[in-house]
């Protein structure tokens, strides 16, 4: 993990490539305990709700996002994950995610980086995106 | 010349943040003059930035991004008597009435990404409809994705407009990918109107922009 004097503004996090499979948001909506059948597993409901395919849940794109956060700040790192979503995720494509940081600052005698955090696609797409403060380790 | 703060709905970032953000692209050798903060479907009249772009020592302007029933229009020299005359939370607005009445009030009114797919306005064009009162528009947008920069690009070629480019930036970081290279010298919103009228400008990439003057 980082150390806070390790950091500059305009570091990069990531990129990390990912894919939602069918099985991966299967096997998450059986944790979640979602109600079946839904929109993410079920193309008959998710096209009847408008969408092109089965989606990947919001909260599991939360996820993916939260554990590219953990994995480089460690776990319990984050202190705040704001998000918005700006298009429908897809199963089965390529998702990049990567933040970049924005603010080194002290807060109440925590060591916050603010960073910008986005999920795109391989045409483009900005499918999630928003902003993170993670709380680093001095030395 | 096309960016959001907290104050539209769907961004993250403070001016503040886009403000320090700019320190960091100076640092690393960028020339940005200023932004224009273009806020969905609203104008913030109460809102002062002055001190803020005093103490970095750069422009903060203000404009609005409006829905229209033909994609998205950015209008610059927001006065009062518009706001009136124009409901700027009317999302099915007609382009054409908002060009017509910003000329009338001093302002300016133009397409944001016509090259977007779905909602651009080389879109409309397409399907019939025609805009005569156009004549720049927004060419470089830096929210696009891949072929809505070009399809805006072939529309200035085919259609003779002159074009500008903005980040569209709702992320700190965001600020400035796209801009526009002024040779006027902008210090109000009134300034910026009469320099899009006078058709000295050009779009630029914040990567090309790396010495010179330049305005986002």
């Amino acid at each position: 993990m980082p150390y806070i004097d390790e950091i500059e503004l305009g570091d990069e996090i990531g990129p990390v490539e990912k894919i939602a499979s069918d099985e991966d948001v299967l096997n998450f909506c059986e944790i979640w305990d979602a109600p079946k059948p839904n929109r993410f597993t079920d193309p008959e409901i998710a096209a009847k709700a408008g969408m092109q395919g089965t989606i990947v849940p919001g909260i599991m794109t939360m996820a993916m996002m939260a554990q590219l956060l953990t994995d480089w700040g460690g776990p319990g790192a984050i202190k705040d994950l704001d998000l918005v979503f700006r298009q429908p995720v897809p199963h089965n494509r390529a998702l990049t995610l990567a933040a970049t940081i924005t603010d080194i600052r002290e807060e109440d005698g925590e060591h916050l980086v603010e960073c910008d955090i986005l999920m795109t696609g391989t045409e483009g797409e900005r499918y999630v995106g928003g902003k993170a403060i993670v709380a680093l380790e001095s030395r | 010349m096309h960016s959001h703060s907290v104050s539209s709905d769907d961004s993250r970032a403070t001016v503040e943040q886009y403000v320090k953000w700019i320190q960091v692209l100076r640092k690393r050798g960028h020339t940005v003059d200023g932004i224009v903060l273009t806020e969905h479907r609203k104008f913030d009249f109460g809102k002062d930035y002055s001190a803020l772009a005093d103490q970095y020592n750069l422009r903060v302007l203000k404009g609005s991004e409006l829905d229209t029933r033909y994609g998205h229009f950015l209008v610059y020299g927001v006065t009062q008597a518009l706001t009136q005359e124009i409901e700027f939370s009317d999302v099915r607005m007609d382009a054409r009435t908002l060009m017509q009445a910003a000329r009338q009030h001093d302002a300016i009114a133009l397409p944001a990404h016509p090259g977007r797919f779905g909602i651009g306005l080389t879109d409309y064009i397409a399907q019939g409809e025609s805009f005569d009162d156009v004549e720049i528009v927004e060419r470089l947008n830096g929210g696009s994705r891949p072929g809505e920069n070009e399809r805006a690009e072939e529309l200035c070629q085919s259609s003779n407009l002159f074009g500008i480019g903005g980040s569209d930036a709702h992320l700190t970081s965001h600020i400035a990918t796209c801009m526009t290279d002024f040779k006027a010298n902008i210090k109000t919103e009134s300034n910026l109107v009469d320099a899009l009228l006078s058709k000295e400008f050009q779009p630029v990439w914040l990567k090309d922009i790396v010495t010179g003057a330049s305005q986002s």
